[in-house]
């Protein structure tokens, strides 16, 4: 980027959605940018030098040398994602949500910008004022700045050339960069006499020379140091893909990259804002950034942060990262103050502060909850319903290594060698057999072996046929992962097409192996199939690079599709057989490792049930998670203290479970009838055996109800009465009727599969009316 | 399969040369790669071969590449045949390429006399200066798009030669277009006139049917997968071949699907206008045609990797089954791994290893075997009790459908007669998932119903295969007497 531009203060920003931004009132106008330099002279400087008097508690002065030894270790860079634990003794760390150093405070949630190593010193003191581009000086209240939509340079209005009155609405180019699209010589204005061009903070991070990063948490070494745990921001450029056309200016991608960083290093605040608020935040200052899209550091992939927030739960690296943080530090409330007091600066923190809110919402609610965990000891019931929900998985399924190993040789088959041929694995198998999670496990794998640089690396792809709007939204999606530009469709798949068949590169790097996963393949066959068939035809193309794995439930889908499609899809299957008793047993006892929550064969009954009917995992599972919560219900009964403790899942547990998920629910409705239901139940099965055929009217069962009452002496209550009985009855889906204006001739029939058997079973030992028994 | 590894290469020379070009190179390398490894391989027989493949990829890389490319420099070329040797990475490698669906041979074998067919017909256009519509269709995998690639370069290689205008040449796969008539869009391309407020359509139609002051170039269409055009008017397709008859049409319009009547089907308009297309078929592949070209694919190698008399076995059940090409490549390939595998494991230091008809026999049963049998008995025990009930509710019903319903009942009573003191079996619910995963495995089809009771339950495998299958069963042999 070139940045000898000048610019202008208040920022206007290029993009289309900022089209529609009202333009600034003149009253207003100003100089957004200059009042907040004016509130807030000059941001801190943090270098080592100086810091000692700002920092909260005073150190000795060996650890300043210390201090600068740990900012040289490798932790402070982002590129190297290892995390040192050592860096993090378990036992003496404390944690805080906020830090004051100077008059600036850091908490949690912010974004700052990170000194790069070993170029800190040289360039310590940092222009904290933009200066124009013209007459290098800086805004102030009479003297305006604008920036300039292309070169992102701050000029004075009264510098340019014609000056300007007010801002200009909607984007503005400075003068400077139309002459040179024109391609015409441009000559920048020279600084005057023993004064250098600055850079600012923006225009280094911009160009690499500075990092940006979004703080994690903050914790105090024993030497007195105050680390930050952050996630890295990266730009464009250090992406594979390179720098987009599409991409902003101000664009920043997250990274899911974390990393320990010395407070030290932190230069100040930048605000990196999601588009919501970036559209907002028209006259900000120089410090904004924009940030729609993570960036997975490991698959080179992008993904929409508003997607990410939703499951966090399942990020990986958060979810250790949580695991290690709640081991034994306290968690501070207490907030370090520095000397100074905290000055006005809500106005510049607002938007930022939310941001971090409504980012950390789903975390503070977890460790709330681990908190109250720990004060109470977790019994072995609440720890095996825990190790059995389905949301807690293993990294990797066991009994599945055969299924696993044939994934891998066939990914490695397809990207091990120098050349990468397209290929395509159809894998399928009923729901519950672990497909996704080998893939993942297979996956998982591979990227270790990358790491250690034994395979080439490669960009991994996931896409789920579910949760697409409709089948041709997958070319989005895919394109959108590729190259971190969300376009519609149609261009989306032009722009595939270009990709796969003519090797038209998507980024400026080389092209990467991609392996393509596609969960419920079934659901994109449209009426004329030509999703799959373009999706299953990029392997065939020469170096398209692509390897597609598609997974679905139907085994066989290729059969039913359009013979060109199957021939394309070639011949490597993979089949998930349904597990058997032996392996159900195996990943419930590999979940319940240490957790003696079970009697003796329990568990062996639940997976024979399971297996004999369906072989689905998560079922299983299911059914024990169920069985513990039963049982853990069975002991909050039992008052002794002792028993409680020792209490196990027993047998009537487990059955209960099994007769929730195998058996039909209609017995237990029909046991809690009322009554005159019961009645009304067997004189309808009395009246069915009798006459011997499936269904009988209303007359006839209101004859039979009639007579029994007659029998029992029981008060027949009236047809209304009866009526409504049926009517709640058939509401309830036990007997189904009619519609209740026929009367007398409304039809009616019983809603169980083995009919007057399941009503025997259900209302054989009543005790309010054991005369029914009789008639059953 | 449309765009060519050799493709680009064979644009510059049609003739044999880009085939000697490209793969001389890599068979100098990898024969000396071959020795090298061999020698590796016998300095060190007591190790038992790893099975990290990867590691040894690496190392055969490592001391194999100097020497290889020193061999180049000087221009040794290896005198003798190279042998077969499976353990080499290299060749490996090549072989797979070679069977790869999307390397692709430098000349078309078993195809000369449809590519000529369809040059002769482009020639006499271009000769005769007229326009013209050609439809060509057979089942996948018998080299439509191949040859016709072939065709145009050959053609734009002969216009040159003969110093005709040199065609514009498009080629279109109707599935990548988003909207049918965006066909006509991507044929406007090519010309770059703008006549703003008309379609498309409109502007092609205008600049065939008017005399125009410079007449644009001739123009060869190729349109893929032409049956993703039919709309339920037809009338993209319609237009689309009604461009060729217009007064100043200059473009030859070549369409390729599967459908053997598309045009006497979807356009009968066209034989009233007396404009049909010619047709030209490809046929499916025989046996012989299989066996040549995977032999063809092979040459380029100069070792025998396979048994000859495996490749004909594989050409006979493919051309038996389908005559598809892919498959036929798949299932070699697939042998390839199979064999590749077997070396992997066993641990004898036998010298010589093809392709044998084992490996084929394997690779091919794989592909075409129906696992009706196998499938039924991995079922959990009672999916298969329904299936056992289904049969037997046909069996004595003579219907061939029935209802979730019905069949549920059918299963009780089974069930019942199986375990006389048993506990009511399986709930209606998890019934009905039963039923849904036996139709995922294919087995049985499940209609559409509002109520769940009522869908339909047709079997899609035949009962005797079950019948079968059942055999010996444990449970289910004990109750024959329901079965007639």
């Amino acid at each position: 980027m070139e940045r000898t531009t000048p610019s202008k203060l208040s920022r206007l920003r290029s993009d289309s959605t900022l089209a529609a931004t009202p333009p600034p009132t003149p009253g207003f106008t100003g100089p957004r940018r200059s009042s907040r330099l004016l509130t807030s002279p000059g941001p801190t400087k943090l270098d080592s030098d100086d810091a000692p008097s700002s920092l909260p508690t005073p150190i000795p002065s060996s650890t300043k040398a210390k201090r600068r030894l740990s900012l040289e270790s490798p932790t402070t860079d982002p590129v190297t994602p290892i995390r040192s634990e050592s860096k993090r003794p378990k036992r003496t760390t404390v944690q805080y949500k906020k830090v004051v150093l100077g008059d600036v405070e850091f908490q949690v949630g912010d974004d700052i910008y990170v000194k790069k190593q070993g170029s800190v010193e040289s360039e310590s003191e940092d222009p904290d004022v933009e200066e124009c581009r013209v007459c290098f000086t800086p805004a102030s209240k009479s003297k305006i700045m604008i920036e300039c939509d292309d070169c992102l340079g701050g000029f004075h209005l009264q510098c340019l050339k014609p000056p300007l009155r007010k801002i200009p609405e909607g984007d503005w180019i400075c003068s400077f960069c139309t002459d040179k699209k024109d391609g015409k010589e441009v000559v920048w204005p020279e600084p005057p006499e023993g004064k250098k061009i600055k850079r600012t903070a923006r225009e280094k991070l911009l160009s690499g020379d500075l990092h940006a990063a979004c703080i994690k948490s903050i914790w105090r070494e024993t030497d007195g140091t105050y680390w930050l745990r952050c996630v890295w921001y990266r730009t464009p450029e250090e992406t594979a893909a390179g720098r987009q056309p599409h991409n902003l200016r101000r664009e920043l991608y997250r990274t899911n990259d974390y990393g320990d960083v010395v407070i030290n290093s932190v230069l100040r605040h930048c605000y990196v804002m999601n588009p919501e608020e970036y559209q907002r935040a028209s006259d900000d200052g120089d410090d904004i950034f924009y940030c729609e899209y993570e960036y997975d550091v490991n698959y080179h992939n992008f993904k929409r942060l508003p997607d990410i927030d939703d499951n966090y739960a399942e990020n990986d690296e958060s979810s250790d990262y949580e695991g290690d943080s709640d081991g034994d530090s306290d968690n501070d409330d207490r907030s370090l103050r520095g000397t100074s007091s905290n000055r006005s600066r809500s106005k510049v923190l607002a938007a930022n502060s939310r941001k971090g809110r409504a980012y950390w919402l789903p975390k503070i609610a977890e460790s709330k909850t681990q908190e109250n965990r720990k004060r109470r000891k977790q019994s072995k019931l609440e720890k095996a319903s825990a190790a059995l929900s389905l949301a807690s998985r293993p990294t990797s399924p066991p009994c599945r290594n055969k299924e696993m190993e044939e994934i891998e040789t066939f990914v490695k088959g397809a990207i091990g060698g120098q050349e990468c041929l397209g290929r395509c694995l159809y894998i399928h198998g009923v729901p519950g057999t672990g497909k996704t999670m080998s893939v993942r496990a297979v996956m998982r794998n591979l990227k270790s072996e990358v790491d250690s640089g034994v395979l080439r690396s490669f960009c991994f792809i996931e896409t789920n046929g579910m949760k697409l709007s409709s089948p041709n939204n997958i070319y989005k999606n895919i394109y959108e992962q590729l190259s971190g530009h969300a376009v519609g469709w149609k261009k989306a798949l032009h722009c595939l097409n270009e990709h796969f068949s003519n090797g038209k590169k998507l980024g400026k790097k080389d092209q990467k192996p991609i392996v393509l996963l596609i969960d419920e393949l079934d659901m994109l066959v449209t009426r004329n199939q030509s999703v799959l068939y373009n999706i299953l035809d990029w392997p065939t193309r020469p170096n398209s690079k692509l390897i597609v794995i598609g997974i679905a439930n139907t085994m066989d889908l290729p059969e039913h599709l359009s013979p060109r499609i199957s021939s394309r899809m070639g011949i490597q299957r993979l089949c998930f057989l349904p597990y058997n008793h032996e392996q159900l047993a195996q990943i419930i006892l590999s979940r319940l490792k240490g957790i003696d929550a079970f009697e003796d064969n329990l568990i062996e009954l639940a997976c024979r049930k399971v297996a004999a009917s369906s072989g689905d995992a998560r079922r299983a599972l299911q059914i024990c998670q169920r069985a513990s919560v039963l049982a853990e219900y069975r002991v909050k009964q039992i008052a002794d203290a002792k028993a409680k403790g020792k209490s196990r899942v027993c047998l009537t547990d487990i059955e209960g479970a099994l007769d929730e998920v195998f058996k039909s629910p209609h017995i237990q409705r029909m046991k809690m009838c009322s009554k005159f239901g019961k009645i009304v139940l067997t004189a309808m099965v009395n009246e069915l055996h009798r006459t011997g055929g499936e269904e009988l009217t209303f007359e006839k069962l209101s004859e039979r109800v009639i007579s029994l009452c007659s029998m029992h002496h029981e008060v027949f209550p009236g047809y209304d009465t009866l009526m409504r009985a049926c009517c709640l009855l058939g509401d309830g889906g036990i007997i189904l009727c009619e519609e209740p204006k026929k009367h007398m001739s409304q039809k009616l029939q019983l809603n169980c599969s083995s009919g007057s058997d399941d009503v025997a079973l259900a209302l054989k030992d009543c005790s309010e009316t054991p005369w029914l028994s009789l008639y059953l | 399969m449309p765009t060519l590894r050799s493709a680009s290469r064979g644009l510059q020379s049609p003739n044999e040369k880009p085939n000697s070009d490209s793969i001389t190179p890599s068979k100098k390398r990898s024969s000396s790669r071959s020795r090298e490894t061999e020698a590796v391989v016998c300095s060190s027989p007591a190790v038992p071969r790893s099975d990290d493949a990867v590691g040894k990829v690496a190392k055969c890389k490592i001391i194999s590449s100097p020497t290889s490319s020193r061999k180049r420099l000087y221009g040794d070329e290896p005198t003798h045949k190279p042998k077969w040797n499976p353990k080499d990475p290299a060749q490996m490698k090549a072989v797979k390429e070679a069977l790869h669906v999307a390397t692709v041979p430098s000349n078309v074998a078993c195809r000369d006399g449809e590519q000529n067919r369809i040059f002769d017909f482009c020639k006499e256009c271009l000769e005769n200066d007229r326009a013209g519509s050609l439809y060509v269709c057979g089942c996948p995998g018998t080299g439509k798009t191949l040859s016709l690639q072939k065709v145009k370069n050959k053609l734009l290689a002969w216009s040159k030669e003969v110093g005709y205008e040199k065609p514009e040449a498009v080629s279109i796969n109707c599935t990548t277009l988003t909207n049918s008539s965006e066909i006509f869009s991507k044929i406007l391309e090519k010309f770059e006139r703008t006549c703003n407020g008309l379609s498309p359509l409109q502007r092609l139609q205008r600049i065939f049917s008017q005399r125009q002051s410079s007449p644009p170039k001739m123009m060869l269409i190729i349109v893929d997968e032409m049956d993703y055009l039919i709309t339920s008017d037809r009338s993209v397709l319609h237009e689309l071949f009604m461009l060729t008859t217009l007064p100043f049409s200059r473009c030859i319009l070549i369409g390729i699907a599967n459908a053997i009547d598309l045009a006497d089907r979807f356009l009968p308009k066209l034989a009233s206008l007396n404009c049909k297309p010619p047709v030209i078929t490809f046929r499916a592949y025989n046996k012989n045609q299989i066996y040549e070209i995977i032999q063809e694919r092979l040459k380029g190698l100069g070792y025998d990797v396979f048994d000859p008399l495996s490749l004909e076995f594989c050409a006979r059940k493919v051309s038996a089954a389908s005559g598809d090409m892919r498959k036929a490549l798949a299932v070699c390939r697939s042998a390839v791994e199979l064999l590749e595998t077997e070396i992997r494991d066993s641990c004898d230091l036998q010298e010589f290893h093809t392709v044998t008809f084992d490996h084929m026999d394997k690779a091919l049963s794989k592909a075409f075997k129906p696992k009706i049998v196998d499938t039924i008995l991995s079922l959990p025990l009672h999916q298969q009790i329904i299936l056992y009930a289904l049969v037997n509710l046909f069996n004595r019903s003579k219907k061939n459908s029935t209802t979730v319903g019905e069949l549920n009942k059918t299963y009780n009573e089974t069930w019942k007669s199986i375990h006389r003191n048993a506990r009511t079996a399986i709930g209606a619910a998890e019934f009905t998932n039963m039923c849904q995963g036996l139709s995922d495995q294919g087995l049985l089809r499940l209609g559409q119903s509002k109520e769940e009771k009522s869908r339909r339950i047709t079997l899609t495998v035949d009962s005797s295969d079950i019948a079968y299958a059942f055999k010996g069963h444990r449970f289910i042999q004990d109750c024959k007497h329901l079965e007639e």
